[in-house]
C-alpha cells in the first residue's frame, strides 16, 4: 500500500469514530422530531451532563479505593444513564409538555432557555473550567509499514464503534419489535389517532426524550473515556454537529442519524486531511446546505406531504 | 446568609456605579477586565495584583498625601461591553485605569480613553496592534507578542534545528500573532515550516490534525495558542505514537495542562515571562498575598502589581495626577517595581521584557531549559 | 388531593436526584488525579431549600397556575383613551415621545447615553428579526451573519476606500440585503426547522470566513481605528484628524466636551431606529406586509390564492437582512474596532430572544424587549454569576405563562360599533 492510502485509511478510523458519537447524539434529536416534529435544542446539554457523571462516578469509586475497571466502566454507566435520562425526562416534563398545542416556535424558545439554564447550572455548580480524567485505556493496534505511515488504531477506537452499534442495533429492534417501539411509531404517524386509540401519547413522548437521553449518556461516557476532557459548553458543540448530522441523514429517520453522522465524521476527517483544517466547518455545514438543497427532507427523511 | 449579604452589597454597589460622583478625596483606580465569563480566571490575576499593591501603598501612607481606591469594572473579555465599560469610566471621572485584559477589549477601549485623556497601563495585553497607532495614555507593562514569538524562533534555531518542523495555531488574535512571528523568523534563519495551520478553538478532537503531522515526518511543533487545545494535542499524540517535540507561549504554560495531557506534557518546551514570583525580592510581598489566601503565581499578577507601582510613582514624582504630565514623566523615566525596572518606548511599550525557555513536566512544574 | 401529593413527592424526589450528583459533589484535581467533594453544609441547605420549593410548588400547582392565569393581563387598549381622542392624541404622544428621546441625553451622563445607544442597536436588530420571525413566520438562526456583514462592510469601504459613514450605510444595507436574497433563494423552498438549522450554519461560515480571511478582514485582529460618524464634515474629535477639517465644538464655537460625540452617536442611532420603525410600520400596512402574515398563519392558503409564495418570503428575509446591516455598520461606528468574535451564535439567540420576549410581530413589544434585555443585565452586574442561568429560566417560564410576549401583537383594525 502506497502512503496515501494508508493515511487515508488513518483518516477514515478517525472520521468513522468521531462519525459514531455524532450518530448517537442525533439519534436524540431525530427521535424526538419524529414524534412531535420539534428539536430539543437542550439536547446537547443532556450529553454534556452525561459527560461529568462519568467522571464523577469514576473519580469516587477510584478515590473509595475501587480497582477493577471493567465494575467501575458498567456503573458508571448505568449511572450517567439513569441521570441523564433524568434530565431529558425533567426537560420534556419542564419545557414542552405545557406548550403542547402551542405555535411551534413556543417550544423551540423555551428549549433554548433550557439549554442556556443547563449549561450555567453546570457552570455554577462544577466551575467553567477544563476538567481531565487521566487515560483509563489506552494502547491499540498499528500496522502499515513504519517507512511510509502507521495506521494506529486504538482500542477507544474500537469501543466506540461497538458501544454505537450495539446502541444502534438494540435500538432498532426496540422501535420495529417491541410493543412500546410500535406505540412510538404510531405516535409519530400521528400523534391524535394514536391518542385516540388508547395510547398514553404523553408516556411515550417522554419515553422517547428518556430513550434519546440515555443515547446522549452513552455518547457522554464514551467521549469522556476517549478525550478525557469536559467542560459546561462543550454540550452546545456537541449538539450542533449532531443536529446537523441528523438533519443530513433525513430528520425523524434512525438510520437517517446513523447515515448523517458517519456522513459529518468522515468529511470533517478528510478535509482536515487535505486542506488546513480551519476550514472543516465551513466544509460540513456547505455540504449540509448542498444536500438540503437537492434533497430537502435530508438522505433518508420522507418527504413531508402537506395536506389542508 | 452570604449569599444574601453579597446580593445585597452587589445592589447598592450598582447603585453607586450607576448614578454617584466621584468623591473628591481618594484617587480612583480603575480596574477594567473579566470579572464573569470564561476567562474570569486571568481577571482575577489582575485583581489580585492591583488589590495587593493598592492595599501596599495605602499602608505606607497612600500617594502624595491621598488614598487610593480600586473601583471594578466587568467588561467580560467582550469588545462591546469593553467600549461601554469604557464610557463609564470616562464618565465616572476616573482618570487612573489598570487593564483591560484581553488585547480585543483593549484596543476598542483604548481609544476613547486616548480621546479623554484617561491613563490606562495594561498588564496582560499583548497584542502589538494594540500600541500601534501611536497613542499618548496608553502603557503596557508586560511583554508584546512581537517580543515574545522571535524569542522563541531564536531558540528554536539555535537549539533544536527541526528537520521538519510544523506551527499550529487557535486562529485567534493572540495564537495566530505568535505564530505569525515565529514563522516568519524561522524562515528567515532559513528553516521553512512544512504546515502552517489553524486548528478551532474549543475543538476536542485533534487526530485528523495528528494523522496529518505523522505524514509530514514533523518532529517539532510550535503552537500558538492556549492550553485547552494543546493539552488534547499532546495526549491524542500519544496515544496514537506521534512523538515530536512541542513547543509553546505563556497561554499554554498553567498547570491546567498537565491535568489535561497527564504524561504527555512532560518535555514540553514553554516560553514564559520570569516567574516573578519566584524571585527572592518579591518573597515579602508573596507571602502576603498567600496569606490573604490568593493565588500570587498566576503571570499577570505582578505585571498589574508594577502597573500600580508606575502610576503611583509618576504621581509621587511629577506630584500631580494630570494623566498628560504623568504620562510625559512615564515615558522618560526609570521605574523601580516588582517586575525590575521598566523603561518605556515613545509607543508607551517596555523597552525590554525578559522570557526564559522552560521545561514542562507532567506533575505541572517548571525547570527552565538549557 | 392524595394524587396530587404523590405526584410532589415525586417531583421532590427527581429534584433530588438532579441536584445531588451536580450540586451535591464536585470535581476536583489534585495533582493529575481527578478527585471528588462533597458540598459543604451551606450548599445542602440550598438544595434542600430548592427541593422543598419543587414539592410545594407541585403540590399547589393548580391554585399557582390559576394565580398567575387570573393575573390581570396588562390591555393597554383599555388604559387608552377611546379611539377618537386617541386619533387626535397619537400624533401628540409621538411627537412628545420624539422630543423626550432627542433631549433626554443631554440631561444624564455619559454612561447612561452610551448604554442607549447599545439598546437602539438591539431594538433596530429585533425590529429586523421581527419581520423575518414574527410577521413571515421564516424561523432564522443566523441573523448575526447579516449584522456581521453590515459591520464589515463599513468598516472595510472606510478602511480601504475612506468612504463616510453615510455614504457606507446605504451600502451595507443594501449589501446585506444582496446576502440575504443570495441565501434565501435557495434555502426558502425548505420547511421551517431546515430553514433553521442553514441559517444556523451559515451564521457560523461567515463568522468562520471572517476570521479566515486575514488578508481582508484581518482576521481574529480584527479591523481598528473605523471612522466615527460626522456631521457634515464636521468632527467630534479633540482635534481634526484631516488638514482643512473643521470639528464640531471649533464650528459651533463652544468647548470641547467629549460628551458631544456620545450624544451624537445616539441621535444617529434615534434617527436610525425612528427611520426603521417608520418603513416596517408602512410595510406591515401594504399589501407586501399583509402577505406575510398571511402566509405565515396558512401557507397552502396563500398559494391557492395565487400569491408568489418565494417572492413573499425572499423579501421578508432580505428587508429583514437589511435592517441587520444597517445596525451593522452603525455597530462598526460606535464600535470603532471590529473582531468576528463579536458575532457568534449567542448574538442570534439574544436577537430571537428579543422578538419572542417581546411579542412575535409586535413592533412595540420588540422595543420593549430589546430594552429590557439589554438593561437588566447592567442593573444586575452583580448577579452577574446567576445572570445567564435566570435568562435561560426566564424564557422557559415566560413561553409557560404568557407565549404570545410582553406586549403582543396587535393588528391595526376597525371596529364595527355595535348599536
Amino acid at each position: 500500500m502506497t502512503e496515501t492510502t494508508l493515511y487515508v485509511i488513518q483518516q477514515l478510523i478517525n472520521g468513522l469514530t468521531i462519525g459514531s458519537t455524532y450518530a448517537l447524539i442525533a439519534i436524540g434529536y431525530t427521535m424526538v422530531y419524529g414524534i412531535i416534529g420539534m428539536i430539543n435544542f437542550a439536547h446537547g446539554e443532556i450529553y454534556m451532563i452525561g459527560t461529568y457523571v462519568t467522571f464523577i462516578v469514576i473519580a469516587g469509586l477510584m478515590g473509595m479505593g475501587m480497582v477493577s475497571l471493567p465494575l467501575i466502566l458498567v456503573v458508571a454507566l448505568l449511572l450517567a444513564v439513569i441521570i441523564a435520562s433524568t434530565y431529558g425526562w425533567t426537560v420534556e416534563r419542564v419545557a414542552y409538555r405545557p406548550l403542547r398545542g402551542s405555535n411551534r416556535l413556543i417550544p423551540l424558545i423555551s428549549a433554548i432557555g433550557m439549554s442556556i439554564f443547563l449549561q450555567n447550572y453546570v457552570v455554577l455548580s462544577q466551575g467553567s473550567r477544563d476538567v481531565a480524567l487521566p487515560p483509563q485505556i489506552s494502547g491499540g493496534w498499528t500496522f502499515g509499514d513504519p517507512s511510509l505511515f502507521e495506521v494506529s488504531f486504538s482500542y477507544m477506537q474500537l469501543i466506540i464503534w461497538v458501544a454505537t452499534f450495539v446502541a444502534m442495533g438494540g435500538l432498532t429492534l426496540f422501535i420495529s419489535r417491541s410493543r412500546m417501539g410500535r406505540a412510538c411509531r404510531a405516535c409519530s404517524e400521528d400523534l391524535g389517532m394514536t391518542n385516540l386509540l388508547g395510547i398514553d401519547t404523553n408516556k411515550i413522548i417522554a419515553l422517547t426524550f428518556v430513550i434519546g437521553a440515555a443515547l446522549a449518556a452513552v455518547a457522554g461516557l464514551l467521549l469522556g473515556l476517549y478525550y478525557g476532557v469536559v467542560n459546561p459548553f462543550v454540550g452546545f458543540i456537541a449538539g450542533l454537529k449532531a443536529f446537523t448530522a441528523a438533519v443530513l441523514g433525513g430528520i425523524g429517520s434512525i438510520p437517517g442519524a446513523m447515515l448523517g453522522g458517519l456522513i459529518l465524521g468522515v468529511t470533517e476527517a478528510m478535509t482536515s486531511a487535505f486542506f488546513p483544517s480551519e476550514y472543516k466547518d465551513v466544509v460540513s455545514f456547505s455540504l449540509l446546505v448542498l444536500i438540503l438543497l437537492f434533497r430537502p427532507s435530508g438522505l433518508l427523511g420522507k418527504p413531508e406531504v402537506e395536506k389542508v | 446568609m452570604k449569599n444574601l449579604k453579597k446580593t445585597i452589597l452587589g445592589l447598592s454597589v450598582s447603585a453607586l456605579m450607576l448614578g454617584a460622583t466621584v468623591a473628591e478625596a481618594d484617587i480612583k483606580i480603575g480596574l477594567a477586565g473579566p470579572a464573569t465569563g470564561p476567562v474570569a480566571q486571568y481577571g482575577d490575576m489582575q485583581k489580585i495584583g492591583v488589590m495587593a499593591a493598592i492595599e501596599q501603598i495605602n499602608k505606607a501612607g497612600g500617594v502624595n498625601g491621598e488614598m487610593l481606591e480600586g473601583v471594578i469594572y466587568d467588561d467580560a473579555c467582550d469588545p462591546k461591553q469593553a467600549v461601554a465599560v469604557a464610557n463609564k469610566i470616562v464618565n465616572d471621572g476616573v482618570q487612573h485605569v489598570v487593564g483591560h485584559l484581553c488585547s480585543s477589549s483593549t484596543e476598542p477601549a483604548s481609544d476613547i480613553y486616548e480621546e479623554e485623556g484617561v491613563l490606562m497601563i495594561t498588564a496582560a495585553s499583548t497584542s502589538p496592534t494594540i500600541t500601534e497607532k501611536g497613542y499618548q495614555m496608553i502603557f503596557r507593562t508586560i511583554g508584546l507578542d512581537s517580543l515574545q514569538g522571535p524569542f522563541a524562533a531564536q531558540y528554536v534555531i539555535d537549539k533544536i534545528k527541526p528537520k521538519n518542523m510544523a506551527i499550529i495555531h487557535d486562529k485567534q488574535q493572540y495564537g495566530e500573532g505568535l505564530a505569525t512571528s515565529v514563522k516568519n523568523e524561522v524562515e528567515k534563519a532559513g528553516i521553512k515550516p512544512v504546515m502552517f495551520e489553524g486548528v478551532t478553538a474549543g475543538d476536542k478532537d485533534f487526530s485528523a490534525l495528528i494523522a496529518k503531522l505523522k505524514k509530514n515526518n514533523v518532529d517539532f511543533v510550535y503552537y500558538g495558542g492556549y492550553h485547552p487545545e494543546l493539552g488534547l494535542i499532546l495526549r491524542q499524540s500519544k496515544e496514537k505514537g506521534f512523538d515530536a517535540k512541542f513547543m509553546g507561549p505563556e497561554g499554554v504554560g498553567n498547570p491546567d495542562i498537565s491535568k489535561i495531557a497527564g504524561e504527555a506534557s512532560e518535555g514540553l518546551l514553554v516560553t514564559l515571562p520570569q516567574s516573578f514570583d519566584q524571585d527572592p525580592a518579591n518573597q515579602a510581598l508573596v507571602k502576603a498575598i498567600s496569606d490573604k489566601g490568593e493565588d500570587p503565581t498566576g503571570p499577570f499578577v505582578f505585571p498589574a502589581y508594577s502597573a500600580i507601582q508606575v502610576m503611583t510613582d509618576a504621581m509621587k514624582a511629577t506630584g500631580s495626577t494630570d494623566t498628560q504630565e504623568l504620562a510625559d514623566y512615564i515615558r522618560s523615566n526609570t521605574f523601580k517595581t516588582t517586575t525590575g525596572d521598566l523603561d518605556f518606548d515613545d509607543k508607551g511599550d517596555l523597552t525590554e521584557f525578559s522570557f526564559v525557555v522552560y521545561n514542562w513536566h507532567a506533575d505541572g512544574s517548571k525547570t527552565a531549559a538549557k | 388531593m392524595t394524587k396530587k401529593f404523590y405526584n410532589a413527592v415525586f417531583a421532590a424526589g427527581i429534584a433530588l436526584v438532579l441536584a445531588c450528583l451536580m450540586i451535591g459533589v464536585k470535581l476536583n484535581t489534585e495533582g493529575t488525579q481527578l478527585t471528588v467533594t462533597g458540598a459543604t453544609t451551606e450548599q445542602w441547605a440550598w438544595i434542600g431549600l430548592g427541593i422543598a420549593i419543587v414539592f410545594l410548588s407541585q403540590l399547589f400547582a393548580g391554585q399557582i397556575d390559576r394565580a398567575f392565569g387570573s393575573l390581570p393581563k396588562p390591555k393597554i387598549g383599555h388604559l387608552l383613551p377611546e379611539e377618537k381622542k386617541m386619533a387626535i392624541l397619537k400624533p401628540w404622544l409621538f411627537a412628545a415621545l420624539v422630543v423626550g428621546l432627542l433631549v433626554w441625553p443631554f440631561m444624564v451622563s455619559r454612561g447612561a447615553v452610551d448604554l442607549a445607544t447599545l439598546t437602539l442597536i438591539y431594538v433596530m436588530l429585533g425590529l429586523g428579526l421581527n419581520i423575518v420571525v414574527g410577521l413571515a413566520g421564516l424561523l432564522d438562526l443566523g441573523f448575526v451573519a447579516f449584522y456581521a456583514v453590515g459591520a464589515y462592510t463599513y468598516a472595510l469601504l472606510s478602511q480601504y476606500f475612506g468612504l463616510s459613514f453615510w455614504a457606507c450605510l446605504p451600502i451595507s444595507a443594501g449589501l446585506a440585503a444582496l446576502f440575504g436574497f443570495l441565501l434565501g433563494f435557495p434555502v426558502l423552498r425548505l420547511r421551517g426547522d431546515y430553514l433553521a438549522i442553514v441559517t444556523l450554519g451559515f451564521g457560523e461560515i461567515i463568522r468562520i470566513l471572517l476570521n479566515n480571511w486575514t488578508n481582508l478582514t484581518g482576521g481574529p485582529n480584527g479591523i481598528s481605528g473605523i471612522a466615527k460618524p460626522t456631521l457634515f464634515g464636521l468632527e467630534f474629535t479633540r482635534r481634526a484628524k484631516e488638514e482643512g477639517n473643521m470639528t464640531f465644538h471649533e464650528f459651533m464655537g463652544i468647548d470641547y466636551s467629549s460628551s458631544y460625540k456620545v450624544i451624537f452617536l445616539y441621535l444617529i442611532a434615534v434617527i436610525l431606529m425612528l427611520f426603521v420603525v417608520y418603513v416596517i410600520n408602512r410595510l406591515m400596512r401594504m399589501p407586501i406586509g399583509r402577505a406575510w402574515e398571511a402566509l405565515r398563519d396558512d401557507e397552502i392558503a396563500c398559494r391557492s390564492l395565487g400569491l408568489n409564495r418565494t417572492a413573499i418570503k425572499l423579501s421578508a428575509f432580505t428587508l429583514g437582512a437589511s435592517t441587520a446591516g444597517f445596525a451593522g455598520s452603525f455597530f462598526a461606528a460606535r464600535q470603532g474596532f471590529i473582531s468576528p468574535e463579536s458575532f457568534i451564535f449567542i448574538e442570534s439567540a439574544i436577537i430571537l430572544a428579543i422578538v419572542v420576549l417581546g411579542g412575535m410581530g409586535s413592533q412595540v413589544g420588540v422595543i420593549l424587549a430589546a430594552i429590557v434585555l439589554t438593561i437588566l443585565p447592567e442593573l444586575a452586574r452583580e448577579f452577574s454569576e446567576y445572570r445567564m442561568l435566570l435568562f435561560g429560566l426566564v424564557m422557559v417560564l415566560m413561553m409557560r405563562w404568557r407565549p404570545e410576549g410582553l406586549v403582543p401583537m396587535k393588528r391595526p383594525h376597525l371596529e364595527l360599533k355595535q348599536q
